[in-house]
């Protein structure tokens, strides 16, 4: 059914490794400004995702509910405070609460090396960074979520 | 919610239908088809629907539990989406007799929704009071969204030149009602006088008079008016008798789509060698060779 477009890509299977995929793309807590995300969002959608965008300042419990009501296959949490443990375990534990642990999340922004495996322990599937390259995010993302 | 169904579950079954085949959509339907009122609101893209929906769903759902479908369109190229319309419905985030769901265009013929009726009729079916859909106006998407909801509101703004448009586009006969958005912008005025006029010429459907509503979202009197409005609309077609005729065209609408989907899947399939010849005998080759089942393998 979606011969037309994948024509209009040219190359649906490489080009679009994300089609397919809802993803939630999340601001927590305080961050006062949201450029990485919205670049990350569209990153995504270019990859062929269907990209819903909260917007700034989510408490956890807002974000596990539109993922719930959107019915996204990952959650994307762009965290740039330094709170990111706090932040991660509540939407975790909120994800759980609406029966929606099976939802992927991952976090990106400002993580520092040591937190990874705190992170890695809550069940985050992956962390990336500013410094990494859009297209490697993509991949990691498209191989997580198969 | 009914008590079968989580907001997870409902959650999920959406994206299922959504990707759903024929034969899934079979599979999964409803028992029977649903006459909870829905309301749609269409329009230009900045006019400010998504606020407006956000608005009136927060108003209604205080009465009834409300199920929202807003449809953004999809990339043509990348065949993904940004659905934004989260961003402006923060406040609908917390309240509990409202479910919002964002839905991509995809490649649907209709520039709709790849399974946007089956995607209501699950809504309905999960228990809400009443359906509100919102969909970004471009010309024949609104004779699809008409099909779909028994109140179509069409939404406009002052200064935006979009009377003419929807002209073109056929909608000032389509719409049951005239929102001008964003009222407090000079020219609203002007603009309902002119849509006024313009509805005098094409004349009333079925004796209904479309009114204009003048709306502003700063102003939660005009939101009681713009529901006000929808509440006599609905009514009006209940009493007319004209709400059977709505179901009626819905469920041919809902049936076409899905046989128009099932011939897709088998055109799909069809080989090369059928392509050769005159139209008119590749027409009678794959015809003759059209299997009218589910397509359940």
């Amino acid at each position: 059914m979606n011969t037309s477009t994948a024509t209009a890509a040219g190359n649906g299977g490489t080009t679009t490794p994300l089609r397919g995929k809802r993803i939630l793309v999340a601001k927590p807590g305080l961050d006062g400004h949201d450029i990485g995300a919205k670049v990350v969002a569209l990153a995504l959608r270019n990859a062929g995702a269907e990209v819903i965008y909260t917007g700034l300042r989510k408490s956890p419990q807002q974000i596990a509910r539109v993922a719930v009501d959107e019915g996204v296959d990952a959650v994307g949490l762009s965290i740039l405070s330094g709170s990111h443990r706090e932040l991660v375990r509540q939407v975790v534990e909120c994800l759980r609460a609406e029966d929606a642990a099976d939802i992927a999340v991952f976090v990106g922004g400002t993580v520092p090396q040591e937190d990874h495996a705190d992170l890695a322990a809550l069940g985050v599937r992956g962390i990336y960074t500013s410094d990494q390259p859009l297209a490697e995010v993509i991949a990691a993302l498209a191989a997580a979520l198969g | 919610m009914n008590d079968t169904l989580t907001r997870r579950e409902l959650g999920r079954r959406l994206s299922r239908l959504a990707d759903a085949s024929v034969a899934e959509v079979l599979a999964l339907a409803p028992a029977a088809p649903s006459t909870v009122p829905r309301i749609g609101l269409t329009g230009a893209p900045g006019v400010g629907k998504s606020s407006l929906a956000g608005r009136l769903g927060l108003l209604r759902a205080q009465a009834r539990r409300v199920g929202m479908l807003a449809v953004d369109p999809s990339s043509p190229v990348s065949g993904g989406a940004i659905l934004g319309d989260r961003i402006r419905l923060d406040e609908l985030a917390g309240a509990e007799n409202l479910y919002l769901r964002s839905i991509a265009s995809r490649s649907s013929s209709d520039g709709l929704a790849e399974n946007l009726p089956e995607l209501l009729e699950t809504l309905a079916a999960a228990g809400f009071d009443e359906l509100v859909l919102e969909t970004v106006g471009v010309g024949q998407a609104e004779h699809a969204v008409r099909s779909q909801v028994d109140t179509l509101a069409l939404v406009l703004m002052p200064g935006s030149g979009d009377t003419v448009q929807a002209m073109k586009a056929g909608m000032m006969e389509l719409a049951d009602l005239y929102v001008i958005n964003k009222c407090e912008l000079p020219g609203a005025q002007q603009l309902a006088a002119e849509i006024q006029r313009v509805q005098a010429l094409v004349g009333s459907h079925g004796g209904w008079a479309a009114p204009v509503v003048l709306t502003s979202i700063h102003d939660a009197d005009t939101i009681t008016d713009l529901s006000a409005a929808i509440d006599a609309h609905q009514a009006w077609l209940v009493d007319s008798g004209n709400r059977e005729a709505v179901l009626e065209q819905r469920a041919r609408y809902r049936l076409r789509l899905l046989l128009e989907r099932r011939l897709g899947e088998v055109l799909g399939t069809v080989s090369p060698q059928a392509l050769d010849g005159s139209l008119a005998e590749q027409f009678a080759s794959v015809a003759a060779a059209l299997p009218l089942d589910d397509g359940t393998p």
